[in-house]
């Protein structure tokens, strides 16, 4: 898994929410933290090819995210901070097998995937509820294994979670640290970070800070706290 | 058709399910409680346009068609469209229509919160009233051989109440608008 | 709370036969029922279709849910017709509206949605050949409205409560204008993660 981001700018009307980011990311957990506005969830939304650089170039293993947007999309998984509003059918394995589409594999194999995909993160006991009983922590569960079913190289997590409580929180922690893919994680939750194998520091638009997370969430306190 | 445009068209005919079962609220001037069915789907055209506002609607009405308990009281299914009152339903998808269209050209021009309003208001008249009532009234005299004449008179009772419900329209419109912009926006 | 469909799991006769069957000869049935002036006809209709209504199933509570609304705009109708054009005409409109209404609900009582919408799916066919239309999207839409209405009525419920508590529970305005803005947030939210997803 390489990702190479080649002085990307993203520019919008109003403001420049990247100025000229150059990097190369090939490490199996990164982290990205910085103030709120500073450029965190433009940065993680290049990767899936959300956001297209205004300048520059993303490439995801070799694949520029201006041109082989669906390919970079099978290859790149994202997880966002609302849990409820990525979940889009009325049950679980429908939700799920929505996420098999593209791939057009027969019903068995679909029903494996999704069945593999819910147990893996011990949910299976979910697949035929209901979307809107679930609560914030199974929602992201959920939510992460109709990523996996697709069985993408890397997974983006945008704030994962900010928005769960204590016990949820943990849950989802844990199934990030137990994820087989790699993963780019944008959090405030410094914690979830520590073990990572390298930490960002966006400010302003810029990689501020770019170490082991000792010293990078270190000056991360220092200077944003 | 976008991403985007599909998931404001679904989430709105889902905002028109949860007006039409709300509890009917009273509103000023008007003695009986009223259902905000009507509301919705003016709010449907003057938000979203004609296209995305007419689809929104229709996909309400298919909701309804299809047999769930989606009409004001928990109704539903054909039995609605088949009986006197079902050209009232169909007209609101041709009503949210024109409404989105008026909106369109009065209200985005207009000048000041107040004149916003008016042309937010006309264009829910036009279409949540005028509209509905044109398809709905001949549907009934149809239906119940009544005479147009005296189809018009049974409904003309409804009319205050639909009156009010276009100036709520149109100040929530103009007011979401301002917090929301979605005219920059297709179709 | 999620919408509960108004079909009746059973397996009388109606619910056997297939559903673009019963819509082509409840579209039949309307038709003919125009035609038929005799109230005894009319009568047999009404009672023909209380029969295929009663054969579904379907509860008492549940029936008049359904009715309840019809009783008044029938009473009107029946009043005003009675008074215009007589009684004997009068009997025939409530007749013929009672029979086509009852039809149609026994259509609904006994045939699933999703057959439903798969009738609709081969009738829109011909759109969809002419690129007017995508299926898909149509599916994506559908699924994405019944996914959102218990969301969107948990926040309806939040604001009333809110609103309450402020002492605004009767302003319209104070209700809607924040359901439309964070469902418009929410359209925002969810069409990024299906893009994501695609």
């Amino acid at each position: 898994m390489l990702i190479e981001i080649d002085q990307a700018v993203v520019a919008t009307p109003h403001s420049q929410a990247l100025r000229g980011v150059s990097l190369t990311l090939s490490q199996r957990r990164v982290g990205v933290v910085g103030p709120n506005g500073a450029g965190k969830s433009t940065l993680a939304k290049l990767l899936n090819g959300l956001v297209l650089p205004t300048a520059g170039r993303v490439s995801v293993d070799g694949l520029d995210t201006r041109g082989d947007l669906k390919a970079v999309r099978r290859r790149v998984g994202f997880v966002f901070q609302n849990p409820e509003n990525q979940i889009v059918y009325p049950i679980v394995r429908e939700d799920m097998a929505f996420g098999l589409k593209p791939l057009g594999l027969d019903a068995a194999e679909r029903e494996r995937r999704i069945q593999a995909s819910l147990a893996g993160l011990g949910v299976a006991h979910l697949a035929d509820r209901a979307s809107h009983t679930l609560s914030g922590g199974e929602c992201q569960l959920v939510a992460l294994a109709s990523v996996l079913v697709t069985e993408p190289a890397l997974v983006v997590f945008d704030e994962p979670t900010t928005q769960l409580d204590l016990r949820n929180r943990n849950r989802v922690a844990r199934a990030i640290a137990g994820l087989a893919q790699a993963a780019v994680v944008v959090s405030h939750d410094l914690d979830l970070l520590r073990d990572f194998d390298r930490v960002l520091v966006v400010v302003d638009g810029r990689i501020a800070a770019d170490d082991a997370p000792g010293p990078a969430l270190r000056w991360y306190c220092e200077h944003c706290a | 058709m976008k991403t985007q445009d599909t998931v404001l068209i679904a989430l709105f005919a889902a905002l028109i399910v949860v007006l039409s079962l709300m509890p009917p609220i009273p509103l000023p001037a008007i003695p009986v409680p009223v259902t905000l069915q009507t509301l919705g789907t003016m709010l449907a055209g003057a938000m979203l346009g004609p296209v995305r506002g007419g689809l929104a609607c229709l996909l309400y009405l298919l909701l309804a068609a299809i047999g769930l308990p989606v009409l004001p009281g928990g109704r539903g299914g054909l039995g609605v469209f088949f009986g006197p009152t079902g050209g009232f339903l169909v007209g609101m998808a041709a009503g949210a229509f024109v409404t989105g269209w008026l909106a369109r050209r009065l209200a985005a021009p207009a000048r000041g919160g107040a004149a916003a309003v008016a042309a937010y208001a006309a264009a829910c008249v036009a279409g949540g009233i005028l509209v509905v009532y044109a398809v709905g009234i001949p549907w009934l005299s149809a239906v119940t051989q009544m005479g147009l004449g005296k189809a018009a008179l049974a409904v003309a009772a409804f009319v205050p109440g639909d009156l009010i419900k276009a100036v709520v329209a149109a100040s929530v419109a103009w007011r979401v608008e301002r917090v929301w912009p979605l005219f920059r926006e297709s179709p | 709370m999620m919408i509960e469909p108004l079909y009746i799991r059973g397996r009388s006769p109606l619910h056997r036969v297939p559903a673009a069957f019963k819509l082509a000869a409840l579209v039949a049935a309307g038709a003919g029922l125009f035609a038929l002036r005799d109230v005894r006809l009319l009568g047999a209709a009404l009672a023909v279709a209380g029969l295929l209504v009663w054969s579904t199933g379907v509860g008492a509570a549940a029936l008049w849910r359904q009715l309840r609304g019809l009783a008044w705009v029938l009473a009107a109708i029946g009043a005003f017709a009675a008074v215009f054009q007589g009684w004997l005409q009068a009997a025939a409109v409530l007749l013929r509206v009672g029979a086509l209404v009852g039809l149609a609900l026994a259509v609904t009582l006994s045939t699933r949605s999703s057959d439903l919408i798969a009738v609709c799916e081969r009738a829109l066919l011909p759109l969809q050949r002419l690129g007017l239309l995508d299926a898909g999207k149509v599916a994506l839409a559908l699924a994405l409205a019944l996914r959102f209405v218990p969301e969107i009525w948990r926040h309806y419920q939040e604001i009333r409560e809110a609103q309450a508590a402020r002492g605004l529970a009767r302003h319209p305005l104070a209700l809607i204008v924040p359901l439309v803005v964070r469902t418009l947030k929410r359209a925002e939210q969810v069409a990024q993660a299906i893009d994501a997803r695609s």
